[in-house]
């Protein structure tokens, strides 16, 4: 077997807030964990175990109370704001539940904006945004706004806009939690697609169907990893997706 | 609903935008008022001292000839703008004409020295100045007493002085007020723009990058503050010098114009650097917080 790259590399996170003078909320005890090169990884958990604090960290939205984040080989548990901005603009595509999208701008503007901030030219920045729309099979809907797309359709341009920069990791936070089922599966499929181009990807989801699509399952218990294993029965979209239409 | 609130949001912000802009006006409104009478005060105080002067009363002995002798001297002095000299007939005929007493038949003589006035130039005025010639006239063998009304002088500026600190307190109030707006302000506007601002920072936007627009904005609201202040102080010049058409004696344009870009940088730099300070404190509250509060 040949050696995996390591991307995402966690020793003995811990988070703690405060909330007053007093009292401190322990969201993540000591969680360590390794994520290679081409996972596909479920986060799974009951509500306050902490999932969507592990997501800020991975995310570079938030700095760990103590431990090491290392991603891809850079320490960022210790770096400055303007510093995190930077690798989240580089290393990480976020796609969340709420589409993040800007209201007031075309799927291409929204799709093409991490550019900006990267400073690529103008007509690069075009190029590559309409090219990544077409890669999630929105190219007929470039030019319009979000309040003018279905819902599984902005969802596909945030997923978009996470892909433009070629990050090192997608990370989605509850990416189907305001999609019916049929949407839902159908964001799953280019999820599939996604990760079959070579991209890791971590997703959190309270719906066991929706982690059913991932290689590896880490379910987080009171701010602790409860169980890491590997998901030995993975969904398919193909299978799936022909499942619920018979079922119509 | 996420609708109606931000729409509900959106008008409190409105409001917001609009009573900071009259709080910054009425701060540089109150500074540029400051500085007017500042600028008059100076005037009148030169004004005031131009028109006081020094009393020489003289000795009884005195002969006429010494007396346009002191007189040629002091009138060929560079700081003295006139002389009068009044003789004990003239002093004694407006003393009785003031008080309706005639003394001088009832005390059977005038007890009226005969008295030299002199007026000063404005720069020589002060009261230093004064004292040195005080006793260099004393030591002339005709001068019997120098009176001069030093305390007119020194509570004209006295006064001034009380009323700039009544104002520059006023000021400081205000400002405290306008830098109180400013924060509510931008809380407000970093609260409706939180999704906004957070999607900004998923993508990689620097915080400098977020502030941006912010700082604009305020750097906006200190102009039309301080052009609305100055459109203010020009109708409050108009009117004062409507009713005291003296003060248009005291009207200086330049210092005018350099009071008013003056109270343009104020406005700039007050609300510059409140809406650096507010913004950077809002944004460091993470926005989740702000999502749930
Ligand atoms: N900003 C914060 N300040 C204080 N406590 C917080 C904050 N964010 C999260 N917590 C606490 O940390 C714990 C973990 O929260 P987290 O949001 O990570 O849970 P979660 O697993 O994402 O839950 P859910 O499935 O409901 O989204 C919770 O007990 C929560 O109350
Ligand atoms: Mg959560």
């Amino acid at each position: 077997m040949e050696e995996r790259k390591e991307v995402i590399s966690l020793t003995e996170i811990v988070k703690n807030y405060k909330i007053g003078a007093e009292v401190i909320v322990k969201a993540l005890r000591s969680v360590s964990l390794t994520i290679y090169k081409n996972e596909y990884v479920a986060l799974m958990g009951p509500s306050g175990s902490g999932k969507s604090t592990l997501m800020n960290i991975l995310g570079c939205l938030d700095t760990p109370t103590s431990g090491e984040y290392i991603l891809n080989g850079q320490i960022v548990s210790k770096m400055s704001d303007d510093n995190l901005a930077q690798v989240r603009n580089k290393e990480i595509g976020f796609v969340f539940q709420t589409f993040n999208l800007l209201p007031r701008s075309t799927a291409l503007d929204n799709v093409a904006l991490p550019l900006v901030y990267a400073g690529f030219s103008k007509s690069k920045r075009i190029q590559r945004a309409t090219e990544v729309l077409k890669s999630v099979n929105l190219e007929d809907r470039i030019m319009h706004k979000p309040n003018e797309l279905s819902g599984g359709q902005r969802q596909r341009v945030a997923l978009a806009r996470a892909l433009v920069n070629n990050p090192s990791i997608i990370l989605a936070d509850e990416p189907t939690g305001n999609l019916d089922s049929k949407i839902s599966i159908e964001i799953m499929g280019l999820f599939e697609e996604i990760h079959k181009a070579g991209n890791t990807i971590i997703i959190v989801t309270h719906e066991e169907n929706i982690a059913k699509y991932a290689h590896r399952i880490i379910r987080l218990m009171d701010g602790e990893i409860a169980s890491d294993e590997v998901n030995p029965d993975i969904t398919k979209y193909e299978k799936n997706i022909a499942e619920v239409v018979n079922e119509q | 609903m996420a609708g109606r609130e931000d729409k509900y949001a959106k008008r409190r912000l409105k409001t917001s935008y609009l009573s900071t802009i009259v709080g910054v006006t009425l701060v540089l409104y109150m500074l540029g008022l400051l500085g007017l009478i500042v600028l008059h005060a100076k005037k009148l105080s030169d004004y005031v001292k131009e028109n006081i002067g020094f009393t020489v009363f003289l000795n009884d002995d005195v002969k006429d000839v010494d007396v346009i002798q002191l007189q040629k001297s002091l009138d060929a002095r560079q700081y003295v703008k006139s002389t009068e000299y009044i003789t004990k007939e003239k002093a004694a005929a407006t003393y009785i004409k003031e008080s309706g007493e005639d003394f001088v038949t009832f005390l059977g003589y005038n007890p009226l020295p005969s008295s030299l006035e002199v007026r000063f130039g404005a720069d020589f005025a002060n009261s230093d100045s004064l004292k040195i010639l005080e006793t260099e006239l004393l030591k002339n063998k005709s001068v019997k007493e120098v009176s001069y009304q030093k305390s007119l002088v020194s509570a004209v500026n006295e006064n001034l002085r009380k009323i700039s600190l009544i104002i520059l307190g006023f000021s400081c109030l205000l400002l405290i007020i306008a830098i109180a707006l400013i924060n509510n302000t931008i809380r407000l506007s970093v609260y409706s723009k939180r999704f906004l601002i957070r999607t900004m920072q998923l993508i990689g936007a620097t915080e400098n990058f977020i502030r941006r627009p912010f700082i604009l904005k305020g750097f906006v609201q200190g102009i039309i503050g301080a052009m609305v202040a100055i459109i203010l102080l020009v109708f409050t010049l108009y009117f004062a010098q409507k009713e005291v058409p003296e003060l248009r004696e005291l009207q200086d344009a330049a210092l005018f114009i350099k009071l008013f870009v003056f109270v343009t940088l104020m406005g700039v730099i007050i609300s510059w650097a409140s809406t650096y300070l507010a913004v950077r404190k809002y944004l460091r509250i993470k926005t989740d917080y702000l999502y749930y509060h």
